[in-house]
Order: structure tokens, then sequence, then C-alpha cells
């Protein structure tokens, strides 16, 4: 049986790994920063995919960005998915040949359904993850944003997801613009607003504030997925104590000898260094 | 640990950075390589590779990438880990883009899941999902009865007749998840994509004589 995840995604843009609220971007700390605050690696053994976003509003420094990604890959033995900036096929092939398993696309799924379809015919769907930022809206019930949360779409929430889904998107990484960064929990009038089942694996994002909330999502079987973004909410060994609690309640995640990891592997790490 | 190396067999099919990462991560060197020569004399070699059958054998014996693998394998006794594609590789012949000869080495026919057999799941077969690990098996000491590893894939061999050791994962049907038989062995799964279990696997690889 398939089991459910537990992602981490890390926001970055020119040098830093940034914190999000309602898509407005604070600095957090570069590369090493990360390392001696979180010891990113622990981070890595807990998580069962990571996901990092280069969230520069001008798609800059692509090739610094890679070389990030290259510096997590090395410490990370779950799939990668990496994204942001998108806007060729060489795009994500650097990307991939930094160590990203999978693609994530926004703006590229609204402004050139084209090169989605390219991607997906070239490295394949289950590479593709159509990555959905949605608004609470008067007049739709959810409305669904491109360009970093910028800029509205036509499409009402159901539609989009349908039309994404149905062709070139392998996975959906549903994200409440509302909700992130404001630790209140998961925003699931998302999903009641559906009018179908969502046909793709389904990431969801956008509020998670402490492990209750990922046990929510998790408990939720529409969704296949839970992520947070949010640094501080599992600052230093939250992230493994939260995976920990999920596990012992019986959440159908799979099972990784974490400490096996920390206490085997350290050794051996030293030597490969 | 640390005198160890694997022969990494580049045929430009996929992703092999991360494969490398987790052999440098156990202490273990790894060259990555599509000279002939070099997989012909090597001693423990790795055959990764995604994408599809036709295409990768095509590559594989344009290089004659082929012939040197079935050197070290079959004349020298050297041992192998097929992982995803590379597995596929392995055996009889592949079904994808039309009907291909594999290498042979494991007698099993390479076929899409069908929808009838994944009853209503999805294809590709996406994700973390449990494996049964066999009494006795050298490649997944050390792992508990059932261990979880990642999987991306659409086309599968069956247990059915193998000989040696078969790991199954059940997806609708049950398929070869992992396989070993003397010094062939073979996973469907990432074990690089599949944190302590997937390295305690490759630790395993490397160890075992």
């Amino acid at each position: 049986m398939l089991k459910k995840r537990l992602i981490f995604t890390l926001l970055y843009s020119r040098g830093h790994f940034m914190l999000s609220r309602n898509f407005r971007l604070q600095k957090v700390g570069d590369f090493n920063w990360l390392q001696r605050n979180y010891d990113f690696s622990h981070i890595a053994y807990s998580i069962d995919e990571l996901v990092v976003l280069n969230v520069d509003r001008d798609g800059a420094c692509q090739k610094e960005f890679c070389d990030v990604l290259k510096l997590l890959a090395k410490g990370c033995f779950a799939p990668i998915a990496a994204g942001g900036a998108v806007r060729s096929i060489d795009d994500a092939r650097a990307l991939l040949r930094s160590g990203a398993d999978k693609i994530v696309l926004n703006t590229p799924l609204y402004e050139s359904p084209e090169l989605v379809r390219a991607l997906a015919a070239e490295f394949g769907q289950q590479c593709i993850v159509g990555s959905v930022d949605v608004k609470r809206s008067e007049s739709k019930g959810y409305a669904v944003f491109s360009s970093c949360g910028a800029l509205e779409i036509e499409a009402d929430l159901s539609g989009w997801i349908d039309q994404i889904s149905a062709e070139s998107v392998g996975e959906i990484y549903l994200n409440s613009i509302d909700r992130d960064g404001t630790g209140q929990g998961y925003d699931f009038g998302i999903l009641d607003s559906l009018s179908r089942k969502i046909g793709v694996p389904v990431i969801f994002a956008g509020g998670v504030g402490n492990t209750a909330h990922l046990a929510a999502g998790l408990a939720d079987s529409r969704i296949d997925a839970v992520a947070t973004a949010n640094l501080f909410n599992f600052v230093g060994d939250g992230l493994k104590k939260a995976r920990r609690t999920l596990v012992d309640s019986g959440v159908n995640l799979p099972l990784w000898n974490i400490e096996l990891m920390e206490r085997h592997f350290a050794s051996l790490r030293k030597v490969a260094q | 640990m640390t005198n160890n190396s694997v022969t990494i067999v580049d045929y430009g099919m996929g992703n092999i950075c991360s494969v490398v990462s987790a052999f440098n991560y156990l202490g273990c060197d790894a060259l990555v390589v599509s000279d002939p020569d070099l997989v012909a004399s090597a001693d423990t070699l790795v055959l990764p590779g995604v994408g599809s059958f036709r295409k990768a054998m095509t590559s594989l014996r344009e290089q004659e990438l082929d012939l040197a693998l079935e050197h070290a394998i079959l004349n020298r006794g050297r041992k192998i880990l097929g992982i995803c594609l590379g597995m596929q590789l392995l055996g009889e012949r592949g079904l994808e883009d039309g009907e291909t000869h594999g290498l042979g080495l494991i007698p099993a026919v390479v076929e899409r899941f069908s929808i009838d057999e994944v009853r209503g799941s999805k294809i590709p077969h996406v994700g973390f999902n449990s494996v049964n690990v066999p009494p006795g098996s050298r490649l997944m000491a050390g792992l508990p009865a059932e261990a979880d590893f990642y999987f991306v894939h659409s086309y599968r061999m069956l247990p059915d007749g193998v000989p040696g050791l078969a790991a199954n994962c059940v997806y609708g049907v049950e398929f070869l998840a992992a396989y070993e038989h003397a010094n062939i062995f073979a996973t469907q799964f990432h074990p690089e994509k599949s944190q302590s279990n997937g390295l305690l696997l490759l630790k395993n690889f490397i160890e075992c004589a």
C-alpha cells in the first residue's frame, strides 16, 4: 500500500533561505546558517520528500540556485522536487542534474502550457508537480494565482485543477496564500470547494504551525502528502519529534530508522567528507 | 569501508548524481564510467537508469557496454546492482516501445503494469511502498520483515519462477521489487531515495562477498 508523505519545503532567493507569510518574503539565512541552526541533515532524515523553490521574483540566479540544490541533495536521501523560474527544458534539466527528481511548475501552467507538455514528454508526467496557489475570494470561493501570488487567473479552482491534471501534471502542490506562514492550520475549505476528486496525488501546504496540523492533513483521505515551509515551527529536532508523534499515532508514513541514520552513518559521513 | 569503490555504468540515461552521493556518503568511492574496458575490468558494478528500455539497450549495445557487463559478471563473477531501469535491463526482454532483448541475467520479462492488475491504482506506481524482505537476504540484511522504499515505474517483472531470492511488493499485483542470485542484485525501487532503508541496502551490497 502506498504511504503518505511528510514534506519539508525550503524557499530560496539570492543567497538566502526565506520565510514566507501570505507570500511576503523575509530573509532568514544562507546555507551555512541552515546547517548551523537546523542541522539540515537531521531534518533530511525525518522527511519523505524535500521541496526546494527558487522564490526570487525575477527568477534570477538560476545557476546559484542549482549550486545550493547540489549541496542540499548531497545530504538528502529522499526524493527532491525543485522549481521556481523554470522557463525552458534546459532550466528543468539543470535542476534535474543538480539533484532534483521532479520539477515544480506554477506560472508556466498558465503562461506556457506547451512548455509543460514538452517537459512531461521529455521527463515523464511523474516528474511534473503543478503548484497551485489559492486565496479565498468573495466571488469565486477560491481564486487561483500565478506569478508568486501576484496574478489572478480567470479559471475557477476546480476547472483549473481538472485542466492541469488531465494533461501534463503528475502531482499537485496546493498552497493557501491566506494561511501561508501563519501557523493557523490548513484551510480544508479549499478541498471542500472542489467539485470532483483530484485525479493525481495532492501535496497540501499553507498554515502548518504544529504537529496536530500535520496530523489533521494526513488524516484527510483527499491529501497524499503534507508540506510545511515554516522553518521556525520545527526548529532543531522539531520535525523529527513531529514525525515520531505521527508514526506513533498510526499515520501511514514510511518508517525510517532515523537513529540509525544519525548514529551509524555519522562516522562514515565524516570519512566521506 | 573506505577502501571500497563501485563502478557506476554511465550510458546516458537518468540521474546518476544521487546514486554517486549515496555511495560517497557511505564512505565509498563511486567511479562514473562509460568506457567498456573499465566496465569489463571493474570489481563492483552499479547499473542505474531511468527512461525507456529500448533506448537504454540500444545505448548499451552501441557503446559495447553489454559485452563488457557480461564479461565482468559472467566470466569474472563480479557483483552487480541494477537499480530501477537498470534492474529491468538485467531481464530477459522488455516490452517497452516494442520487444527488445535485455542482458538476460534475470529470467523474467519486463512488461507494463496492466490496468486490470493494478485494480484502479494509478500508473506509474510512484511513491513509498512496503517491500516484503525475504529471510536470508544479503541485500536487505538488518531490515525489518517489511521495509519501505521509493518507487517510480510503469514497467515491472513478476516473481513467478525466477531462481534466487525475490523481495516482493504489492501494487494490485505482486511484483518483483528486489532480486538477488549469486553475484546478481537488483532493485526496482530507488535505494538512493529511500532514507535509512536504502542506505543500509547499499551498504550491504558493498560489503557482501
